[in-house]
């Protein structure tokens, strides 16, 4: 686990320069050479400084994109009386959070309440947004609108960003249950908008909760090095806090094994010590190797993302709406062919 | 492990150093590490970038990685194939084994073009004297590469042919000389040019049609780290049976030629508009229409003597 607190500068950067180039590669390819970056800059010099200031350059042109989205969505919105919490990455950055520096956000995400729903979807269909075209037939619309957290999500017609619109954390189906009527009514408007994020303990278990009671951790570095941030981050009455508040959301497995994770990656020992008070230190141990096997990408890891992909989709769904699903996704499967675009050069 | 001209180098270590992804190329403002034991590859790299510094284990740790291998393990053994892989997904092609070298470029070009932030890209051509830089910017077919070529027999030295790298806090352009792609009819004609001795071997057949490479000389890889403003700016256009002719652009017209010739413009937003902004101040812009290599060379003599 060397790695990971080699890139939130925990650990020192490996000796050898051929390690290193492995180090940054791993970064790069998880998607955290941007936070990486931000917390190593200042030592950096050479090539490794060229490296970092590239990573950054990229990451404020997300950011940039961000903002500007978010400003759209709240001029469409407004005027429908309605005030969306940002949720994930554009949180971060909308509250400046030490997660948000140097990530990448490749789109934006919203939660409004389900009452709202309807007149949201009018409003920004009408601002412009349109159903992406991977989800528009009528198979994932309905799925979606009937047993998901969020509409199908839009693309804006213009400017091809990706807006996703939740009305919960978790899918209708899922196993967990976690009370965001409870988070929203503790969301924090932010200055001079008509937005709002959660209040940053509520963005940490919403972390956790997106990365381990929903999906496969399909990035789990990206994954550890945000809730490792925001954690890090968080004031010493929310640390003290993060128990009581997680089991009265009913969020207190997922969170208990987010910070179980972030103190056995990170070694944080005030982690480990509440996630003891979550779950018990001898449960889940199956689901522990696997996150652990699956970071690490180490010979097991094979097992650990099949037992990782069946958990998320269990989690996600009862068997007499999975098996169903699989087979219609079956069928429509086709292997990707790729049509090489057009470049400017040989 | 120190730099030095891979022709010191001898082939077995070349090999090795390939094979095990440790070979490293310094050029201009990057270092890149290249993987890819390809016979065809290593031919390649032993003529074409014969002068080009490199080392058999990097010494610092390298911005542009890149793997030329086999898209799969079915197309290593049947029917070779091989296609560049940068470690993030692009849109190349896989192509026969023996067209190594230009899955290696075309690999090159996408590192660059879709990674690197640090510089406002713009597809051009670069050549510079002592004055200053000319930057040459045109679509594929308009003779762009054909001129470079000629620019660097009349003294100018090559800065690059693909790419002119402009600095977001400098008004400079940074030299990047890769080999010049050559395509189909221009091959004879820079042949003609510049000696059958200075170009790659012909790759035929390949979804550009035939492609050779003419390297860098020592004398343009022995200043790759020395940036140089931009003096003069030109759109060349190549028709045939034209007059020669020089029409000069305003600045706000350099700009929007230049802008989607960019590959990263729409990326760096603001600060690329004002490195533009910037490089348009201080340099003059021209079309220039021609209808043989000559007539070119003799507009951007004309021109480079009054400004």
């Amino acid at each position: 686990m060397d790695t990971l607190k080699q890139i939130v500068g925990l650990s020192a950067l490996p000796a050898a320069v051929m390690d290193q180039i492995k180090l940054l590669n791993s970064a790069d390819a998880n998607h955290v050479l941007g936070q990486m970056a931000s917390r190593l800059k200042h030592e950096a010099d050479g090539n490794l400084k060229d490296i970092f200031n590239n990573a950054l350059l990229r990451a404020k042109r997300d950011h940039t994109m961000l903002t500007f989205e978010m400003n759209r969505v709240e001029r469409a919105l407004s005027e429908a009386g309605v005030i969306p919490v940002i949720l994930k990455g554009g949180a971060y950055v909308a509250r400046n959070m030490a997660a948000a520096a140097g990530r990448r956000v490749s789109d934006l995400d919203i939660l409004v309440a389900f009452e709202e729903l309807e007149k949201v979807e009018e409003a920004l269909l009408a601002a412009g947004w349109e159903p992406e075209e991977t989800t528009d037939n009528e198979y994932d619309q309905d799925y979606y609108r009937q047993h998901m957290h969020e509409l199908p999500p839009l693309r804006h017609a213009k400017r091809g960003t990706v807006l996703d619109v939740h009305h919960a954390l978790l899918p209708r189906t899922s196993r967990f249950s976690v009370d965001v009527s409870k988070m929203m009514d503790a969301a924090l408007q932010l200055p001079d908008h008509k937005l709002k994020t959660f209040s940053e303990i509520d963005i940490f278990i919403h972390s956790a909760v997106h990365g381990f009671a929903d999906g496969a951790l399909d990035v789990p570095i990206r994954t550890l090095v945000e809730l490792f941030l925001i954690y890090n981050h968080l004031s010493g009455e929310d640390i003290d806090e993060i128990v009581s508040r997680a089991t009265d959301l009913g969020a207190a497995v997922p969170v208990g094994m987010a910070l179980w994770a972030v103190g056995r990656v990170f070694g944080v020992e005030r982690a480990s010590a509440s996630s003891g008070e979550l779950i018990k230190p001898y449960r889940y141990l199956i689901f522990k190797w696997a996150v652990l096997s699956k970071t690490r990408n180490d010979i097991s890891a094979p097992f650990a993302k099949t037992f990782l992909y069946v958990r998320s989709h269990y989690l996600r769904m009862p068997f007499y709406l999975l098996f169903p699903h699989l087979i219609k996704k079956a069928i429509a499967w086709r292997p990707n062919s790729k049509t090489p675009s057009e470049l400017p050069f040989p | 492990m120190t730099l030095r001209a891979l022709k010191s180098f001898d082939r077995r270590d070349l090999h090795k150093a390939l094979k095990q992804g440790s070979f490293t190329l310094q050029l201009g403002p990057f270092s890149h590490l290249i993987s890819g034991s390809s016979p065809a590859l290593l031919d390649f790299l032993q003529d074409t970038y014969r002068d080009y510094s490199v080392e058999m284990s990097p010494s610092d740790v390298t911005e542009v990685l890149l793997n030329i291998r086999a898209p799969n393990l079915f197309r290593r053994f049947i029917r070779p194939q091989i296609m560049p892989d940068p470690g993030f997904d692009v849109p190349a092609v896989p192509l026969p084994k023996r067209m190594a070298p230009l899955a290696y470029e075309m690999g090159m070009n996408l590192s660059i073009a879709l990674k690197c932030c640090r510089f406002v890209n713009i597809h051009a051509g670069v050549v510079a004297d002592d004055h200053g830089a000319i930057l040459m910017s045109a679509a594929s077919g308009s003779g762009k590469s054909t001129l470079t070529a000629a620019m660097m027999q009349h003294g100018y030295r090559l800065f690059s042919d693909e790419f002119a790298l402009l600095g977001l806090d400098e008004p400079l352009v940074h030299p990047y000389p890769r080999p010049i792609s050559l395509k189909q009819e221009t091959i004879p004609i820079v042949r003609e040019l510049v000696g059958a001795d200075w170009l790659s071997k012909t790759v035929s057949g390949t979804p550009k049609g035939d492609i050779a490479y003419y390297r860098a000389r020592p004398e343009d890889l022995a200043r790759a780290h020395v940036p140089a403003p931009v003096k003069l700016i030109l759109f060349p256009k190549f028709e045939t049976g034209a007059n020669p002719f020089a029409q000069r652009l305003n600045p706000a017209e350099a700009i929007i030629r230049l802008v989607p010739a960019s590959t990263n413009y729409s990326l760096l937003g603001e600060e690329a508009y004002k490195t533009l902004a910037s490089l348009v101040e201080n340099a003059s812009a021209f079309e220039l229409t021609y209808g043989t290599t000559e007539q070119s060379i003799d507009l951007v003599k004309q021109l480079t003597a009054s400004h």
